[in-house]
């Protein structure tokens, strides 16, 4: 790794310097010519913008949440009524396994690293994280890691089926022979690097980057939950990257870790998955909280109520998430010690969590409220999550969790986390960011038309899961019978979810018809702070510039950018003191030297999937495969740290300061936007 | 597919939330709009049970309480501090960072409460994970897709089939003293039951909601979990950890019995097979030794030469008195037509009229009726069973009574 | 407390460009004034070796779960202490050339850090060699990888180890050519020392694994 990111030290040691220099041949080595340009097609592939990489991030994320979503229903569909034969059992055993597994490691996870790529660094007042490269090479990586897994549908024999849980001994080849699992183990052995890799590139962004006078306690709260969320992950995948080890050996290799015959435990792969398995439930949620965090003093009109308790119940969950992942396991057979032990401190993570519901509700206390779609989503995350966190606290009732484990129960109740929570969360963001990302504001009535949709859809989907499971109504099951009262509940499901559905087309139909508009004669762009917000990635122009910042921001306050619109008269009124674009920067600026693009992350990560088909098929392809990784990372050692024709925009490299001509500035602004459009 | 539908049913207390407006609670009150809800969790019908129940009421009212504080405070709040039309924007809410005094207060609060709640949690985990006294006990093995019980009458620590997996029976004469039945438990209503649960292949998971939580059945590991019915009756439940293709097919039946009648059974289950009377029984017993002897072990036919069958498990279900049950095929399917007219087998009903078609279908071809993997040795293969066979081997399964 | 006054103040910054005295903005956190004082490769390595200690405390407690649980041939069958020790002392060892090779370029010594960086690959790959042969010799006494709980356990501990020193190998000769060719001088002393902080933790680790999977019985 030092290695690998040794171009990076001579990036920032030549910005270290005071003016430009050009890189002497030798340096360049030829054929290592680093790639050039800020638009086309290539921009995107060999980009290494955390914002590029944050919004490729978001599509790909949005990509796969269509082929998961299609499998929900498929599955909702084959549930509709009793005795359905619409797909088989073995089918509806992958599509269960698979829709898991794409929501929560190829949805939810990476579109919590699309915010976090995008908005760590503006929000921290930095040029881009901290190594660049590598972020590109986390994105790359995790993609390719979800094409293979998904693959499966084609060359596997069946994909995965044992469930995103895989417990040992199910996932035996004894007891699923089709290579699904092996693409399963593999596949999320690859997102695994990816989002380890990035783990270690948002962390130090954060700690490192931060702008002058922005100490830990002025970030802001989605940045917050981001580094705890980094936190989490930096030490949950070493463990889940264990297990999957060991299940890819037994399977591939015939060790013994989980032969029961030879003496093995099976017990041990679900306390290895539900050690990573439990903080990931608060990897999910907790970037969720950050937006939320953000959207609603925004649309109050008021600070975050509690800042340091929000900041410190978040560090709090991120703690407690490593002392309660038994709790998946009241049923497992562990001792009645252990229950009790894990029943308890279950109950007491509940606690900072309440302590955010009832902040976010003081900080609409007295504000005055504004119903944009994003704080609709945001109080739809309120209320919903509410729903999931009480059923949550049912769970850590042991005896009562040993009649409601591996019911619909529990399906209702990580959907409200997940769904209520996370996606809630996570849609209204696409919402507020929008302008920042893409210079254009989604339509407001169309926006509001998703969220009460997807509200009615989402709760005539999983509320009456609630009730199912406690009839009885076990989940994973492909059918059930007539005569167990479960027939007009999985009829109310399924109805929900075909609204769910129709609420993302909506979404969708949004997205193409905001872009239509922005399109049109006298369309007027949303300038740099459309919703008079408070932190300082609104401080710059919208869509942000490619640098960042024409100046790095000096911080003096939490909530920065509000700090510098609003001011206090002497008989205490707060007036607005400067307009959003007297305060914000204009992004003209050209002559930042940032980090050029690079060949080598895609080309490494491309070589993943040929290792893992190779040691699932035949070994010459892994051997390619691992030919192609070689070349790469000898490509990355290797490339200059920066290509000496190449600045950033269609500029020159001479250093022409702040004070640019506004000719440069707007041709420059509009390369940017043409750049940025590009989706 | 013929449904199995055990006679349980009784009104359903429920837990409502009503969804469709949004998120109103309609708290409790039958809320099964199509009938019966015969594997319900919330109609407790033992001690135990009771316990969890009570503990889950407590848990559901303390959230219901809540629910409505917080929901209808944010939607509250929303409405209140909605922005008035009027409103220009310029004059900024008063700008409040937060209460300490308060938040101390809404940290505690939660604590507090949760604590309240982690007391009789404790109690209860504790209570209810020890052995009663005086308690019969029966082992329980899963495996793809149906479940044995066996009964150690003798006391002498070994069960009928133990080892029988891996080297066939070593214990014959364990047969003479102890029992082991398939798919359907037989229970003393009214007494503590200790149940030993196991697995032969991977982990499932043993659930009579009525009478207790979930239990995992975990290869290589042996875990006990305490049932007791209150009345005699039916109970039904079904494997609740994934196990693979019929997860949903692999079911419980659980019948508990006044105590002579229950003694009864024992004796009747310690008996050898009956000999055939009739001819097309005599027959059906050919082909039994013949085809199904391989894996299916009948007491008194095939003690001595049987080996384990050819699955992964190792197991079949044993049917010296399959005609004493109510269900076959991991109790999915009922095997006597129904009397009282709602399509239940309950005790009194075994022994009707025969639910020949089922069973024929079965015997015609097993993973059309069931999704197995019989082809890598998982569940029941086809075995081209003519119908001149399958007519005997009915005649000759249902004498084994 | 109740801190309902606005806790604010007229602002200070206020719109315009921002200056603070004494400070380079424009290189501000790409050099040595990070917000933690380390250089985000320093950091960065800090963060996975911290990540890394998972991934062997997780094979560490498998293999302590399952060594027992198994039949057949058993640690105490094979292991060989002495041997093992003295591969151990010889990984211990190359620690020590590496803090050499820290300071040497630290003082700008070229030929010292070529001579102790290629010293401290050579340690590691005797060391390497060392479990090559142990391996040899354990599958020569039966103990294949698959041969039961413990093998597979073990095996797999210690080649991640492996894997890991290997790594680490490839890490120091990479340096080895660049000073070679000139190309890492004394200004990137960093270098050598990321690497050194990931050739300890990989020594520790393997202090670790030496006394609990071959000295505690």
């Amino acid at each position: 790794m030092a290695i690998v990111e040794q171009p990076s030290t001579s990036v920032e040691a030549r910005e270290l310097e005071a003016g430009p220099r050009h890189a002497s041949p030798d340096e360049a080595l030829g054929v290592f010519k680093r790639p050039q340009g800020d638009t086309g097609w290539r921009s995107w592939l060999f980009t290494v913008d955390h914002k590029k990489i944050g919004i490729m991030y978001g599509a790909a994320a949005l990509f796969f949440f269509l082929i998961g979503g299609v499998e929900a229903l498929i599955i909702r569909t084959q549930l509709a009524a009793p005795e359905q034969e619409l797909i088989s059992a073995d089918l509806y055993n992958q599509l269960f396994t698979m829709h898991g597994v794409t929501m929560i490691f190829l949805v939810v996870m990476p579109i919590g690293s699309a915010f976090m790529n995008y908005l760590i660094p503006l929000q921290i007042g930095a040029r881009d994280v901290a190594f660049p490269r590598l972020n590109a090479f986390s994105f790359w990586c995790f993609l390719f890691g979800g094409i293979f897994f998904n693959s499966s549908w084609f060359l596997g024999g069946g994909t995965a089926d044992g469930g995103w849980f895989a417990y040992a001994p199910n996932t035996s080849v004894v007891f699923s022979p089709s290579h699904g699992m092996d693409f399963y183990a593999i596949g999320l052995q690859i997102t695994g690097i990816a989002t380890l890799v990035g783990a270690v590139n948002l962390i130090a962004t954060c700690l490192n980057l931060r702008a002058p006078g922005m100490t830990l306690m002025k970030m802001p709260v989605f940045t917050w939950m981001s580094l705890v969320t980094q936190f989490l992950l930096l030490f949950a995948m070493p463990v889940i990257s264990v297990a999957l080890f060991l299940l890819t050996f037994d399977r591939l290799f015939g060790a013994n870790f989980f032969n029961v015959s030879a003496g093995a435990d099976p017990l041990l792969w679900e306390h290895l998955f539900w050690i990573f398995g439990h903080p990931e439930v608060y990897i999910m949620i907790l970037p969720a909280f950050g937006i939320v965090s953000e959207t609603l003093p925004v649309f109050a009109r008021k600070p975050i109520f509690g800042y340091e308790f929000i900041v410190f119940s978040g560090a709090a969950i991120g703690f407690m998430g490593w002392g309660v992942w038994a709790h998946h396991m009241f049923a497992s057979g562990m001792g009645p010690i252990s229950v009790a032990a894990f029943a308890v401190s279950t109950m007491f993570i509940a606690v900072p969590t309440g302590v955010k519901i009832l902040n976010w509700m003081a900080t609409m206390w007295g504000g005055k409220l504004s119903f944009t779609t994003p704080m609709l989503f945001s109080i739809g995350l309120v209320t919903m999550f509410t729903i999931g966190g009480l059923s949550g606290v049912s769970h850590a009732v042991a005896p009562a969790d040993t009649q409601q484990t591996d019911t619909y129960y529990i399906v209702a109740h990580f959907h409200y986390v997940l769904f209520g929570g996370a996606l809630f969360a996570f849609v209204g963001g696409f919402y507020y960011w929008w302008p920042k990302a893409f210079g254009l504001m989604l339509r407001e009535n169309l926006g509001k038309a998703h969220f009460w949709v997807m509200l009615l859809g989402f709760n005539l989907t999983f509320g009456p899961m609630h009730v199912l499971g406690l009839q009885g109504m076990p989940r994973r099951t492909h059918s059930y019978f007539d005569g167990y009262g479960f027939n007009v509940w999985n009829m109310v499901a399924t109805i929900g979810a075909y609204l769910i559905a129709l609420s993302f087309l909506i979404f969708f139909w949004n997205i193409f018809v905001s872009w239509r508009d922005s399109k049109k004669v006298g369309w007027v762009p949303p300038g740099p702070d459309p919703w008079d917000a408070r932190t300082i990635e609104w401080m710059t122009a919208s869509p942000a510039p490619s640098h960042n910042f024409d100046h790095v921001p000096v911080v003096t306050h939490r909530d920065e950018f509000w700090y510098r619109k609003y001011g206090e008269t002497d008989d205490h009124r707060i007036v607005r003191i400067a307009a959003a674009e007297e305060v914000a920067q204009t992004g003209a600026r050209t002559d930042v030297h940032l980090p050029a693009p690079s060949y080598w992350p895609i080309v490494l990560c491309a070589s993943f999937p040929l290792i893992g088909w190779g040691l699932i098929f035949n070994l010459g392809i892994a051997f390619v495969g691992g030919a192609i990784a070689l070349l790469a990372l000898f490509g990355l050692a290797m490339e200059p740290a920066d290509d000496p024709d190449a600045g950033h925009g269609d500029h020159h490299d001479d250093h022409h300061g702040p004070d640019a001509g506004p000719e440069a500035a707007a041709a420059d602004a509009d390369a940017d936007k043409e750049a940025t459009l590009v989706d | 597919m013929h449904r199995f539908r055990p006679l349980t049913s009784r009104r359903v207390r429920g837990l409502g939330l009503l969804t469709a407006a949004g998120l109103l609670l309609s708290g409790c009150g039958n809320i099964s709009l199509d009938g019966d809800t015969p594997q319900t969790t919330l109609e407790p019908k033992g001690p135990v049970a009771e316990k969890i129940d009570g503990l889950w009421d407590l848990t559901f009212w303390m959230a219901v309480v809540v629910f409505i504080l917080v929901e209808f405070g944010v939607l509250f709040v929303a409405w209140k501090f909605r922005k008035r039309k009027d409103d220009t924007g310029e004059e900024l809410p008063e700008q409040l960072h937060g209460n300490t005094k308060l938040e101390i207060g809404w940290t505690a609060l939660p604590a507090v409460i949760l604590a309240f709640l982690a007391v009789f949690t404790v109690s209860t985990v504790l209570d209810i994970a020890e052995e009663p006294e005086d308690s019969t006990r029966i082992r329980v093995v899963g495996q793809q897709w149906w479940w044995s019980y066996d009964y150690d009458l003798d006391g002498d620590g070994v069960y009928a089939d133990d080892d029988v997996v891996q080297t066939g029976i070593e214990n014959p004469e364990e047969y003479e003293t102890d029992i082991e039945v398939a798919n359907e438990m037989v229970i003393p209503a009214g007494e503590p039951v200790y149940l030993e649960i196991e697995s032969r292949d991977v982990i499932h998971s043993f659930w009579i909601p009525a009478l207790n939580g979930k239990k995992d059945a975990v290869p290589g590991r042996t875990h006990f979990l305490s049932i007791e019915a209150d009345e005699p009756g039916t109970f039904i439940g079904q494997c609740t950890e994934f196990c693979g293709l019929s997860h949903a097919y692999m079911r419980m039946v659980v019948h508990a019995l006044p105590r002579d009648e229950y003694d009864a059974w024992i004796d009747g289950q310690l008996e050898d097979a009956a000999e055939p009377e009739s001819p097309e029984a005599a027959a059906g017993q050919e082909v039994f030794s013949q085809r199904c002897a391989s894996c299916h072990l009948v007491d008194g036919l095939n003690t001595e030469e049987y080996n384990g069958a050819t699955v992964v498990a190792g197991a079949a279900p044993n049917l010296t008195h399959v005609a004493s049950r109510g269900s076959f095929a991991g109790s999915i399917f009922p095997l006597w037509r129904d009397t009282d007219g709602n399509d239940v087998v309950d005790w009194d009903e075994i022994g009707g009229e025969l639910n020949r078609n089922q069973l024929e279908a079965w015997l015609r071809n097993p993973p059309e009726e069931k999704p197995m993997a019989a082809d890598d040795n998982r569940g029941m293969p086809n075995l081209g069973l003519s119908e001149a066979d399958i007519d005997s081997l009915v005649a000759y399964l249902t004498s084994l009574d | 407390m109740t801190d309902t006054a606005p806790a604010h103040t007229a602002p200070t910054a206020g719109p315009g460009p921002d200056q603070l005295d004494g400070v380079d903005l424009e290189s501000w956190g790409l050099g040595t004034n990070n917000a933690t004082g380390l250089t985000n490769t320093k950091l960065g390595m800090w963060l996975f070796l911290g990540s890394d200690c998972l991934l062997f405390g997780a094979l560490i407690s498998t293999y302590l779960l399952l060594r027992h649980r198994g039949t057949g041939i058993g640690p105490e069958d094979v292991f060989d202490i002495p041997f093992t020790s003295v591969s151990s002392f010889v990984l211990l060892m190359s620690s020590m050339s590496m803090v050499f090779a820290v300071s040497a370029i630290a003082r700008g010594e070229d030929q010292k850090l070529r001579l102790w960086l290629l010293v401290t690959a050579l340690l590691g790959g005797t060391f390497i060699a060392g479990q090559v042969y142990e391996f040899t010799s354990f599958y020569r006494e039966g103990l294949g990888y698959t041969t039961n709980l413990f093998s597979s356990a073990f095996y797999s501990l210690t080649g991640f180890h492996g894997v890991h020193v290997s790594v680490g190998i490839v890490m120091l000769m990479a340096l080895f050519f660049m000073s070679l060719t000139g190309r890492l001088k004394q200004d990137r002393a960093e270098a050598v020392e990321v690497v050194g902080l990931y050739w300890h933790f990989v020594d520790i680790v393997w202090v670790l694994i030496f006394t609990i999977v071959y000295l505690i019985p």
